[in-house]
């Protein structure tokens, strides 16, 4: 399809969640453990008038359907300012910072000072009827292959609570989510581009996030709303896209799904975990904002702000360059783990043990996920002291890259027992040079006047994962001739 | 306000508050509607409106430039020419709300970001859709001012206005009010109205109506109930029974206090069940405490003589006996105190307050005792130190809370000096705020 034929425009708006030790205005704990609620307190919610005697169109719509809201409370993840019992504390300083870290890495403009604003929303997914949120950055741009992608804003925001039920009349709602920090980037808008590029896009953004080392990662910490328009169409606003790795297809489905209706109506939609989407509400109006006056607008001073630009992590084009040109990985294995989970682990290891990059690399990016998925092996139980073991012993030379998927398949198996005792009882030890001398002669003997290739391949049935099998080839050819 | 400096370059630029701006600073430029400068933050400081809906504050120093895109919205609100009343259907009941602080219904201008109130019956029908099936509306605001900064003063002009739609014959009357000091407001009207024929309901707000979340509504809601249909002719509160928005508890004006600064459920009754349950959706009411006056064909009587010169003095260890100098310099009339436990007040060396006690008695002003517990009866007698106090002549007020001992005293010294009398009077139940049986069940209910 030629996307720039049909007009195709976007934009993406990410929320992550901040992993701090707090909620963004109480005290609360943001790591939402806690299993059963300890209490369900049921509230209702009403329209609030507009200056214009107008509730609008998506508010009156959610109004109308006469809803019961349960909110279910935990223990230390929900107290009495996410049950709207109490007014908030001031802004937690730690989301603070990293949000404003966030902003420099995408070179925004900080405001002097900041002022929060409540966004309203009635469907009872914030239990005071609004959401709280500040603009901490404007004005900004990332680099996209020596393009500039502007960055509209980056707000940090509460979370809403996370619904667990819904009925006719009723919606239930946990609140250990609400109130977690939430950083929200917003894209301007995206016209030229595929979306397969959008998607990379929406990478480049999260990879910078995660640069700070103080997002949450796992399921439901990223949130990606999309908005899709073609010509002659409308603006469509996709909601909830959990994984980056279904932007492009969610795009994609949108833009057939507009192209096959008659009239595009403005309208939000929910995004299935398919990448379809289903129809939540008509859009709304302009934003339903006015200001947060409990507690007063917050300065910034230039000296934090210089503070923070000192220490920011590396961008994630500095990091790519120095990848390629410092550890001399292959300018796809560098994309491949730059956006990979155990970005960090890497970089960790490959400091630490001084061991190939590449082949440290490559257990990250394609052993992992072949033993999961041809042998569906469940290489997320192991952890980063596994994998720690198991590059020193690389190190060491106790054991060869060969062996490595073998192993981390033990040691899944046998969680209990370290990584070099999976090595000892998989007989995949390194081999000694003279080990290899005696079972290279002892072969060659066995097999006398049998071609090359045929002795090298008995020798390597019984030595493959212990030895570089360079070394084998070497040694027999050297004893043949 | 904004600094001088930017009022002079706003003026210089004919710029106004509201008018929509173009902000050039560091090579970045920002568009939106100036808003005017809050009370709280840096008054040099610009705040912009962008057009996404969100503030901004941008430091206006060397450099920045700021010029008028266009003329904007005039960011004040203009208050309309309101009815007083709205009929929804003759057959219902016609009930009235007298406004004295405190919201019910908010209109936010969401393209400036103001909030305002409105006491319009139309906004607050608009607000409450529930009240046009159960009363007709008549609503005026007669003053507005917060709830601390209410006054003895008030308390009668209230009075008076209550009075007036009582004997109008409206079936009802809510007065809105703010939280802080509301069950002061409704002890007063306690002693103050007499011979009610008809409810009369003090409701606040804890949680501002601006919010989708507000308490307002079921409260204002379940006291148009209240009012409109059950026979309980008393002066009580009606707000949240709980966290939930599923009753209201109608309570007692003598027997209410704010025993939580923030929660929706914080007004209580203390030593006594609630008068009644008044279910949100269904309208259900239930009756708990039978031991209230009916509904009658009297007319109510404002009885408003009050003297304020009477003072609450909280005991405490190390208060200084002398601090009753100050106020018989004063000429206060009057002294409640708020004393530990069953009534204690320190008796020992010099701190004793039995000196002050003895001089204040013979002076012949009156001194009550009440605890600082709030649950439960103080005792004349039963250790020494209490012994040692009646024996001076205090008044000990049974279970009265000690905010309510303060209003019923200034309400009796506006009728009598004389001290045996205004003893009698203070033992006498007027109006509930004594409980001769105080049941298990009473406790934190």
């Amino acid at each position: 399809m030629d996307y720039k034929k049909l007009g195709l425009k976007c934009g993406l708006e990410i929320h992550r969640q901040l992993d701090t030790k707090s909620k963004l205005f109480c005290g609360c704990t943001t790591k939402m453990m806690e299993k059963k609620p300890v209490l369900i307190i049921k509230r209702k919610q009403h329209p609030v008038l507009s200056e214009l005697s107008e509730i609008d169109v998506a508010a009156q719509y959610e109004y109308l359907k006469d809803k019961t809201f349960h909110y279910q409370v935990f223990n230390n993840e929900s107290c009495l300012v996410e049950t709207d019992s109490e007014p908030i504390h001031p802004l937690n300083q730690e989301a603070l910072e990293i949000a404003l870290q966030i902003a420099l890495l995408m070179n925004c403009r900080i405001p002097e000072e900041l002022h929060i604003m409540r966004k309203n929303l009635i469907d009872g997914s914030d239990v005071s009827g609004f959401q709280r949120t500040l603009i901490v950055g404007l004005n900004g741009y990332i680099e996209y292959y020596g393009k500039k992608v502007k960055i509209t804003h980056v707000a940090l925001e509460e979370d809403a609570a996370s619904i667990v039920g819904e009925d006719e009349k009723n919606k239930t709602y946990k609140l250990n989510r609400l109130g977690v920090p939430l950083v929200e980037i917003g894209t301007g808008l995206l016209i030229g581009y595929t979306p397969e590029e959008i998607q990379e896009i929406a990478y480049l953004i999260g990879m910078t996030c995660r640069s700070t080392e103080k997002v949450k990662r796992g399921i439901g910490t990223v949130r990606q709303d999309v908005n899709v328009s073609i010509k002659n169409g409308a603006r469509v606003e996709v909601k909830g896209v959990q994984e980056l790795g279904l932007i492009s297809k969610v795009i994609q489905l949108e833009v057939q799904r507009q192209m096959s209706v008659p009239r595009v109506k403005k309208e939000v939609r929910a995004a299935n975990l398919d990448g379809t989407t289903k129809f939540t509400r008509p859009l709304p109006g302009a934003a339903r904002m006015y200001p947060e006056t409990d507690i007063p607008p917050i300065p910034i001073d230039k000296k934090m702000i210089q503070r923070i630009k000192k220490h920011l992590p590396e961008s994630w084009i500095k990091k790519m360059k120095r990848f390629e040109k410092k550890l001399n990985l292959s300018e796809e294995l560098t994309k491949q783990i730059i956006r990979s989970d155990y970005l960090d682990l890497f970089e960790k290891i490959v400091k630490k043990y001084r061991v190939n990059p590449s082949v440290v690399a490559n257990v990250f990016v394609s052993t992992l996920k072949d033993l999961k998925k041809r042998e569906n092996v469940r290489v997320e139980k192991l952890e980063d002291k596994d994998f720690e073991e198991l590059f020193n012993l690389l190190k060491e030379r106790k054991v060869m890259k060969e062996a490595i998927p073998e192993v981390l398949k033990y040691k899944v198996e046998h969680p209990d027992e370290p990584v070099i005792v999976g090595v000892k009882k998989l007989g995949l030890e390194v081999i000694s040079d003279d080990e290899l001398m005696r079972i290279v002669k002892e072969v060659i003997k066995k097999n006398k006047g049998q071609l090359e290739g045929k002795i090298i391949g008995f020798i390597m049935s019984r030595v493959r994962g212990r030895v570089k099998s360079e070394n084998v080839v070497r040694i027999v050819k050297r004893l043949l001739k | 306000m904004y600094s001088k400096i930017i009022q002079d370059v706003l003026k210089k630029n004919n710029i106004k508050i509201g008018d929509f701006v173009r902000v050039k600073k560091d090579e970045s430029v920002y568009e939106g509607m100036l808003m005017p400068r809050i009370e709280l933050g840096d008054t040099s400081c610009l705040v912009i409106k962008l057009n996404n809906g969100y503030n901004i504050g941008l430091k206006f120093e060397k450099g920045v430039k700021i010029g008028k895109i266009k003329g904007g919205f005039e960011i004040a609100h203009k208050h309309k020419k309101v009815t007083k009343k709205i009929i929804f259907d003759k057959k219902l009941p016609t009930i009235s709300i007298i406004g004295t602080g405190g919201t019910i219904a908010s209109k936010v201008d969401y393209r400036t970001g103001g909030v305002y109130a409105s006491f319009s019956p139309e906004d607050i029908a608009m607000q409450i859709p529930d009240l046009k099936k159960i009363a007709n509306i008549k609503a005026e605001e007669v003053m507005n001012i917060m709830s601390e900064d209410m006054t003895p003063e008030r308390w009668i002009e209230t009075a008076k206005e209550v009075a007036q739609d009582v004997n109008a014959g409206y079936k009802g009357v809510i007065v809105t009010h703010g939280t802080d000091t509301l069950h002061y407001t409704a002890a007063a009207l306690s002693f103050m109205l007499r011979d009610l024929p008809c409810p009369v309901v003090l409701v606040g707000t804890q949680r501002s109506s601006d919010r989708g979340s507000s308490d307002v509504v079921m409260n204002i809601s379940c006291a148009a109930n209240f009012v409109a249909n059950s026979d309980v002719a008393e002066v009580c509160t009606v707000m949240h029974g709980t966290m939930e928005d599923d009753y209201c508890l109608a309570v007692r004006g003598t027997k209410v206090r704010k025993m939580h600064t923030s929660r929706r459920d914080a007004f209580r009754p203390i030593n006594e069940q609630p008068l009644a349950k008044i279910y949100w959706k269904s309208r259900k009411i239930e009756i708990f405490n039978k031991n209230y006056r009916k509904r009658s064909d009297s007319k109510v009587k404002v009885d408003a003589k009050l003297n304020p010169k009477v003072a609450l003095i909280k005991c405490h260890p190390g208060l200084d006996p002398e601090i009753f100098d100050f106020y018989l310099d004063k000429k206060y009339k009057g002294f409640v105190i708020e004393a530990t436990g069953l009534g204690h007040t320190p008796t020992l060396g010099k701190y004793s307050l039995l000196p002050k006690v003895e001089k204040i008695v013979k002076l012949g002003l009156p001194v009550v005792i009440t605890s600082q517990c709030l649950y439960g009866r103080v005792h004349p007698t039963l250790y020494h130190n209490l012994r040692e106090l009646s024996r001076r002549g205090v008044i000990f007020a049974e279970d009265t809370l000690p905010e309510v001992a303060l209003v019923k005293l200034m309400w009796i010294l506006g009728h009598t000096r004389n001290l045996e009398r205004i003893k009698k009077m203070m033992l006498t139940n007027y109006s509930g705020e004594i409980n001769p049986r105080i049941e298990p069940k009473d406790f934190l209910v």
